[in-house]
């Protein structure tokens, strides 16, 4: 079943399309991987899906319910979920009382509940020391940091735009590991990513973006393998 | 092709408005012949209070709260010119543009140079407390007392078939069209005033690009400082001083630049013409004519309300 | 450490408990300066650790002078009724406000505030039934001009405000403002409704600034136009509460304690341009020690402390 559906989505900047018509289907317990050249439209997909930005023209359906103009905390409260690109920890809150934050307002848990609750993601993502302030924390406990929070609202569908850029070697399996183990709880995954064998190893199914457009979609083998996708992505996959 | 059709769209939008002003112009005319004069006389002069401030906020994003109080100062130091060295007010409009842009500079040194991009709540909070020791510090100075300089020119008048008017206030008029111009000239045609603009959209990328943002934002600041400092002895030759005159003119000019929308120079002046006017024409009955001052909230409120509306929409 | 708090709290209340028996009547009088000013530069600083910066305290203050003058001069309602229902009007007039300007927030937010204030001073300036610019006079003073009582009533509306805004610490309304005003995107992303906090918080710091308002204006029973909405309501507690350190319970209160007995001198120094010092207090503070009294003295305990 389709737990996400967007139907020909467009975003706008004054001229600047940056979303046309981008009709894709998330489906339950699925890792997708969304992939694309900068400026592709990638984090403007995430935006819209998580209520950032509303659309300017088509229909969001999450669960079957339609839930196209609702603001982005409304969305959360549906069940969507997400991480930023550049991490946006809230510095004014030490390590657990950004994670509380989702559990009491996604979640609308009480405080003591919620504290509880934050805990048990913390221990699950390996996260240590949770009265410490974001100052003293290290850029991949950051990006745990905010995975846990958005897993503290008890998302139905979770979006991680580019949670490996700016981590080594040993960082990234650490990260993949993490989305594998997150996966395995029965969450549903949207990853958006540069790095090509992070979507090669996690994803079921991949949707290729280009200048706001779906360039195409399919199992990672078989985009890999279409010329298009190869012409647009082409420094991409060297990279790797 | 989507572009070119919001762009239309917005002109012929921008062409209704246009016409819809001046159709009321023309009624008031027919209506209040003197009104039309006056109205125009007192848009001059809110334009030309408010033009600083477009400059400031809405091309590089800076808001300064002490707006009014610099020309509160300016038009305090025409009167000392005038009752000390009897200088005519007009002529102290010359070094007043000189001595304030370096008090700008000044200021600006001292002050706001160090909360450049930081919250903005910072430089609201620095613009209140220099309008404070702007308005106290001249209260030391020269007491609560309301003073004016009486001139002769000032009070001259003409008359076209039956309607009397001053003709001193077109000053104001050509003031407004001066300082319009040349803001215009600075920011389309002049290097500087391009970079302006690019800081004003964006810092970072200006920075990245090889302007230097820092020197946009002190030579901004002291062009403001020093019009609206050399405005105030144009203001004192027609009105009362007092230290306290500074905070409403703020207020206006603000809501003139929210309504002309952030960053339109010309914008700033159609809404002074619907300040101005409306407010003459209140002026102008006498049962009503202390609500004057209640236009500039209906102005304030409307605009706030659309613009809440256009950003859900967004 | 914990319990030296406690102690601190304790011992504070009893000397303010004990004061009424020790101070002359124009020290009393004092006292009543420095509670509300209390009042108004903690509900200011409240609506800041929001992100939200407010000049309208001076609007709010007026709105509920008015309103409990006004009830007490046309209908004789009791004094305390009348600063209730001041605080309600208050409340009510920044619900309206806040629901059509909470929406674009920041700059414009912070201009509205401004204009409300100017915007009720013409109003009740132009109206007969507020008495046009001689404003109301009110036939006896708030407990007949009882200084100790007097004295009871702000010192509560004082410690009311301190115990909100411990209130407002300790529970979610802490994270949902913190969050705003670090980052609203991540906030929204987790849940947080960020026009519901900020209508409320909006709404309870108004009601508390109409509830300072009206028992001041009941105390001196009159109110005038150009009294009433003076912009000095706005920018003593501004000056307060940043002088004492924003984003604290105790900093507003040990700034406004500081600041409203200097200003009592000053005046009497200084007729002319007293404000003066507020001016360089508040750019000073902005400029060179942000976190004000509170920071300094953190800074210090820190350094005795390794």
């Amino acid at each position: 079943m389709a737990i996400l559906k967007t139907t020909r989505v467009s975003r706008q900047f004054g001229g600047l399309v940056a979303l046309s018509d981008v009709s894709v289907e998330v489906m339950e317990n699925e890792i997708v991987g969304i992939i694309g050249p900068n400026g592709a439209g990638k984090s403007t997909f995430t935006n819209v899906i998580a209520g950032v930005y509303l659309p300017t023209s088509g229909k969001i359906e999450f669960c079957g319910q339609d839930i196209t103009l609702n603001a982005a905390h409304e969305k959360c409260h549906a069940g969507i979920s997400r991480t930023f690109q550049l991490t946006r920890p809230l510095v004014g809150l030490n390590l657990i009382e950004n994670v509380m934050l989702g559990a009491m307002f996604g979640k609308n848990h009480p405080m003591k509940d919620a504290r509880r609750e934050s805990m048990e993601f913390c221990r699950f993502l390996d996260l240590k020391n949770i009265e410490r302030p974001v100052s003293a924390m290290t850029a991949l406990e950051i990006k745990k940091m905010e995975i846990a929070r958005a897993l503290a609202t008890e998302p139905k569908l979770l979006f991680l735009d580019e949670v490996m850029a700016g981590l080594n070697k040993d960082e990234t399996m650490d990260m993949i590991d993490t989305v594998r183990k997150i996966h395995s709880q029965g969450m549903t995954i949207v990853i958006i990513e540069h790095v090509m064998r992070v979507i090669r190893e996690l994803t079921h199914r991949v949707i290729v973006l280009e200048w706001g457009k779906v360039l195409c979609e399919g199992t990672y083998d078989k985009v890999s393998c279409n010329p298009r996708v190869i012409t647009a992505y082409l420094g991409e996959e060297a990279e790797c | 092709m989507i572009n070119s059709i919001v762009n239309q769209f917005k002109q012929r939008n921008f062409l209704f408005g246009f016409i819809l002003i001046l159709a009321a112009i023309i009624l008031i005319g027919i209506y209040k012949p003197a009104v039309l004069v006056e109205g125009l006389q007192r848009s001059a002069l809110y334009a030309l209070i408010a033009l600083p401030m477009a400059l400031l906020l809405g091309i590089v994003d800076i808001i300064n709260l002490a707006h009014g109080e610099f020309m509160m100062v300016g038009a305090y130091f025409a009167y000392f010119m005038s009752a000390q060295f009897g200088m005519d007010p007009i002529v102290s409009v010359l070094p007043a543009l000189l001595i304030f842009f370096i008090f700008g500079l000044i200021v600006y040194y001292l002050t706001f140079k160090h909360i450049i991009g930081k919250p903005p709540l910072n430089q609201l909070l620095l613009g209140f407390g220099i309008s404070l020791i702007l308005s106290e510090g001249m209260t030391a100075i020269a007491t609560n007392a309301p003073r004016k300089l009486s001139l002769d020119y000032v009070s001259s008048s003409a008359s076209i078939g039956g309607v009397t008017f001053g003709t001193f206030e077109f000053v104001y008029v050509a003031g407004a069209l001066i300082v319009l111009l040349g803001m215009q000239l600075l920011l389309k045609k002049t290097a500087t005033g391009q970079a302006a603009v690019a800081v004003g959209q964006n810092p970072r990328g200006a920075r990245v690009v090889g302007i230097n943002v820092n020197n946009i934002y002190l030579l901004i600041f002291c062009v403001s400082i020093a019009l609206i400092s050399a405005i105030g002895p144009l203001f004192m030759t027609r009105y009362t001083l007092f230290p306290q005159m500074g905070s409403s003119f703020t207020l206006k000019s603000f809501s003139l630049v929210a309504v002309g929308g952030m960053g339109s120079i010309t914008g700033v002046v159609y809404a002074a013409l619907i300040l101005g006017m409306g407010e003459t024409l209140v002026l102008s009955s006498l049962k009503y004519g202390k609500w004057a001052e209640i236009i500039y909230f209906a102005l304030i409120i409307g605009v706030i309300m659309y613009r809440s509306h256009q950003r859900q929409v967004k | 450490m914990k319990y030296s708090k406690y102690l601190a709290v304790l011992v504070l209340f009893i000397v303010a408990a004990a004061l009424p028996n020790y101070l002359g009547l124009y020290q009393l009088q004092i006292m009543n300066f420095v509670f509300v000013y209390i009042a108004f530069a903690l509900s200011w600083d409240m609506l800041l650790r929001s992100g939200q910066l407010s000049f309208g305290i001076a609007g709010f203050a007026g709105i509920g002078g008015y309103t409990s003058v006004l009830c007490g001069y046309n209908f004789a309602l009791s004094p305390i009724l009348c600063i209730l229902i001041g605080s309600a009007v208050a409340g009510i007039v920044a619900l309206f406000v806040g629901s059509q300007v909470l929406k674009l927030r920041g700059l414009y937010f912070s201009i509205v505030t401004l204009a409300i204030g100017e915007i009720f001073r013409v109003i009740v300036r132009n109206l007969e039934v507020t008495g046009a610019a001689e404003g109301i006079l009110l036939p006896n003073a708030i407990f007949m001009g009882n200084a100790t009582k007097t004295y009871w009533l702000m010192f509560a509306i004082a410690t009311f405000t301190i115990i909100i805004s411990i209130l407002f610490q300790k529970t979610r309304i802490y994270y949902a403002l913190t969050s705003i005003s670090n980052d609203e995107i991540v906030a929204a992303s987790s849940g947080v409704n960020i026009f519901k906090y900020l209508v409320i918080i909006f709404v309870v710091t108004s009601a508390i600034q109409g509830m300072a308002g009206a028992a001041y204006w009941q105390i001196y029973a009159s109110v005038t136009p150009e009294g009433a909405f003076n912009l000095g309501f706005a920018l003593l507690p501004i000056t307060m509460a940043l002088f004492g350190g924003v984003g604290t319970t105790w900093g507003p209160v040990i700034g406004s304690a500081i600041l409203s007995v200097t200003a009592e001198y000053l005046k009497l120094q200084f007729p002319h341009g007293h404000l003066l010092v507020y001016g360089f207090i508040m750019v000073a503070a902005i400029l060179w020690f942000p976190s004000g009294i509170m920071g300094v003295f953190k800074q210090f305990t820190a350094k005795f402390n390794t």
